[in-house]
């Protein structure tokens, strides 16, 4: 009986235990300052005034680089994709792309990506991108 | 592990693989190009998931058996052989697919009313279950392929460019 008691005491304490520490972190959703220049490489300005041209040339960028077009989203340039990769197509990388206008003509195009569920952040990567894209708009 | 400095870099057969994928079509309008398209797809037993018409685009998937003789001929004398080791060797085979295309076509100059249009064609397999000696192999494993098979893509084309007339002409 004594034992039964002692028991469920333990686990009480246990119970206050695991509710305090769950505490979400007070800056969960504050801006860092590494979050500022991850989107600064993940966005390039180009010199284009038409929103729908410069869609189909990051769609067909996209393709160019093996991705399958999973999502287009025309009014609010939003495309997303997604490809296989790595050692027996085990990985997964998913991209997604939003185009902007930035002024009248001006277009800003921000990528991001991630590799099996962790955001790709180094900007080596999104350089590469954007060079192909920059084929990909002038040679359309 | 891949270097993800890969995934955004172009590949030598990219272009080789974007020509296979392509073809330059006529037709007055995108919408009609695209139903046609859509018909196609439709024909091929293709059940049409996702479409967006400024953009000019079109994903469809079929679901399929992906059994084949062959491996399960291999896993039956794989089988065989292991009674002699006095084990159970039983190799997973491809259980099941599912077949995808993604379209996506764009005018070549604004004024003009032809259209390129480039598709992609890709599987996903599921495996069954298997076993090696005592241990069992769950089922269920995923692999994916792109299908670079120039006949595949020849047909579909053949497929639009008859799909394009018929749509014109109301047939």
């Amino acid at each position: 009986m004594n034992g039964r008691v002692l028991i469920l005491s333990f686990l009480f304490i246990l119970q206050a235990c695991s509710t305090g520490s769950s505490k979400p972190p007070a800056n969960l959703l504050a801006l860092t300052e590494a979050q500022m220049k991850i989107r600064s490489y993940q966005t390039r300005v180009f010199d284009l005034s038409d929103q729908q041209k410069t869609l189909r040339a990051v769609v067909s960028a996209l393709m160019d680089l093996g991705f399958i077009v999973e999502r287009v989203n025309a009014p609010l340039g939003l495309v997303t994709a997604a490809k296989f990769a790595g050692s027996g197509n085990s990985g997964f990388v998913e991209a997604t792309v939003m185009i902007k206008p930035k002024g009248d003509n001006q277009m800003e195009i921000r990528a991001n990506a991630i590799f099996n569920t962790k955001p790709i952040e180094d900007p080596k990567v999104y350089q590469n991108f954007f060079t192909t894209l920059q084929k990909s708009l002038f040679s359309s | 592990m891949p270097k993800p400095e890969s995934f955004f870099q172009l590949s030598p057969s990219s272009a080789k693989h974007k020509a296979l994928q392509s073809r330059i079509i006529e037709s007055s309008k995108d919408t009609e190009l695209l139903s046609a398209s859509a018909a196609v797809l439709q024909d091929l037993g293709f059940q049409i998931e996702e479409s967006n018409t400024a953009a000019g685009m079109l994903r469809a998937v079929k679901e399929r058996s992906a059994r084949e003789y062959s491996q399960e001929i291999t896993r039956g004398f794989v089988f065989l052989l292991g009674l002699f080791a006095q084990t159970a060797i039983i190799i997973p085979v491809d259980l099941h697919q599912q077949i995808a295309a993604t379209l996506v076509m764009h005018p070549i100059d604004n004024s003009s009313s032809r259209f390129n249009v480039r598709i992609v064609f890709y599987r996903t397999i599921w495996k069954s279950d298997g076993a090696s000696g005592s241990q069992s192999i769950p089922p269920g494993s995923q692999s994916m392929e792109m299908i670079y098979n120039a006949k595949i893509y020849q047909q579909f084309f053949a497929k639009l460019s008859k799909s394009v007339f018929l749509e014109i002409h109301q047939i």
